[in-house]
């Protein structure tokens, strides 16, 4: 797990000193609660290698919990940061660094696709397991008082857990739109000074200004004289999307460059004639290889057939 | 007053580099002094260089407008030219969109499509 976005769940949960005094407060976590628990590590350590082959028997008995422990060195693995984890609750601190190592359980759930109703359950058996432990250790009357303060820890735990498991979905979506906005705007550099601008699928305000915005810079960037926008790939051409393709043509001519629409079939000139768009100041052509051949033109450029003694 | 714009001659085109952090009152003063150097001067065409400017608000845009109409009746097209990105789209979705302007990519390409409407006019 990479620390730096271990750091940004920390600041996106604003998880510093205050927060955690805070926090504790709540849970009503006092240093007495990890004195008492820190006073239990020697009981912890004569038990953990048998709390955490049941906890395995949990995980390995169903279906959905065993594919996460595919392999036999995922296993291993686990079964010694569960061992470390189960002696931490028994370390009697709880400082940021504590709530650090909390941050990235819960962030290492969403990267392997472990949903908190697992973990949940999981950690209901747990405390199960340690119930026992306590009352074997130090009876009915003294597992009682302690269970308590493992209580809010484990609390504690699951709390920080779950947020950071919902903080690193959060950025996994953003990561997938800022993919799926990369990949719905590709300007594809047709030849020298030409760009093509191939639009698939709905087109809907906040796209065509990404689209826009995209293009500009493009233009800038490549030095591009003439651009050529397809929209036979978008299902849907209403006022709407005439207007935003207005608006983009009107803005790349402010460049100084040229926009070319191809791709309007039948059903599209009907309806923007029907609609009274008013498309005339652009150039439209139907066919994106008649679009290649103006733009072309426009570069001074012109399309050849080969004569029959240059054909290989 | 005058907004201290500096000419620059290429090709008997007169090229204007508009100077950054354009006040209505200094763009007023651009205008001023872009026409009487025209008058004095003379010039084969001008060139609007904004590349300068990060922003441009309906005054500037309506002043550049001005400009080349007032140019075109001292017989002189104008081409605006290096508006940036961000600029146009911030226009546009204004709904400026400077329809009775010509523009272009940077100064070369400026002059180049003054040499071509020239050549037209001809």
């Amino acid at each position: 797990m990479n620390e730096r976005e271990i750091d940004r769940h920390m600041r996106v949960l604003r998880l510093d000193e205050a927060e955690l005094a805070s926090r504790r407060a709540f849970f009503h976590l006092g240093d007495d609660d990890l004195a008492k628990l820190a006073a239990l590590r020697p009981h912890a350590e004569k038990h953990s290698d048998a709390v955490v082959e049941k906890f395995y028997e949990l995980l390995t008995g169903h279906a959905t919990t065993r594919r996460f422990l595919a392999d036999e060195s995922t296993k291993r693995r686990l079964r010694e940061t569960q061992r470390l984890y189960f002696l931490g609750l028994f370390a009697g601190r709880c400082d940021l660094e504590y709530v650090r190592e909390r941050v990235r359980i819960g962030a290492a759930h969403e990267r392997i696709g472990l949903d908190p109703t697992w973990y949940l359950g999981a950690y209901r058996r747990y405390l199960s397991l340690m119930r026992s432990m306590l009352v074997s250790e130090l009876g009915l009357e003294g597992a009682l008082a302690a269970f308590d303060s493992l209580e809010k820890l484990v609390y504690f735990d699951v709390a920080l857990a779950c947020e950071a498991f919902v903080s690193a979905k959060a950025s996994t979506i953003e990561r997938h739109q800022a993919a799926i906005r990369e990949l719905s705007t590709p300007v594809i550099r047709l030849h020298d000074r030409v760009l093509l601008l191939p639009l698939v699928g709905a087109v809907d305000s906040r796209r065509a200004m990404q689209v826009m915005d995209n293009l500009l810079a493009r233009i800038s960037e490549m030095r591009a004289k003439v651009v050529i926008v397809d929209i036979a790939g978008v299902p849907v051409v209403d006022t709407r999307v005439a207007d935003s393709l207005i608006k983009a043509t009107a803005a790349v001519r402010l460049l100084g460059a040229q926009t070319i629409l191809t791709g309007i079939g039948a059903q599209i000139a009907r309806t923007m004639v029907q609609l009274g768009v008013e498309l005339s100041t652009m150039h439209t052509r139907s066919r994106l290889a008649d679009g290649i051949e103006l733009a072309l033109s426009l570069v001074g450029m012109k399309i050849v057939a080969q004569s029959a003694s240059e054909e290989p | 007053m005058s907004a201290g714009v500096s000419f620059q001659q290429i090709d008997g085109v007169l090229v204007v580099a508009v100077p950054p952090d354009l006040t209505d009152t200094i763009a007023d003063a651009v205008q001023s002094d872009v026409l009487r150097h025209v008058e004095h001067h003379g010039a084969g065409g001008l060139v609007l260089d904004v590349g300068a400017l990060d922003t441009v608000d309906s005054y500037v845009a309506r002043i550049l407008s001005q400009t080349a109409q007032m140019a075109r009746l001292m017989g002189i097209e104008t081409v605006v030219v290096a508006i940036r990105p961000e600029v146009a789209a911030t226009l546009v979705r204004m709904g400026y969109t400077l329809p009775d302007i010509r523009t272009a990519l940077d100064v070369e390409e400026g002059i180049a499509a003054l040499r071509r409407a020239e050549a037209t006019r001809r």
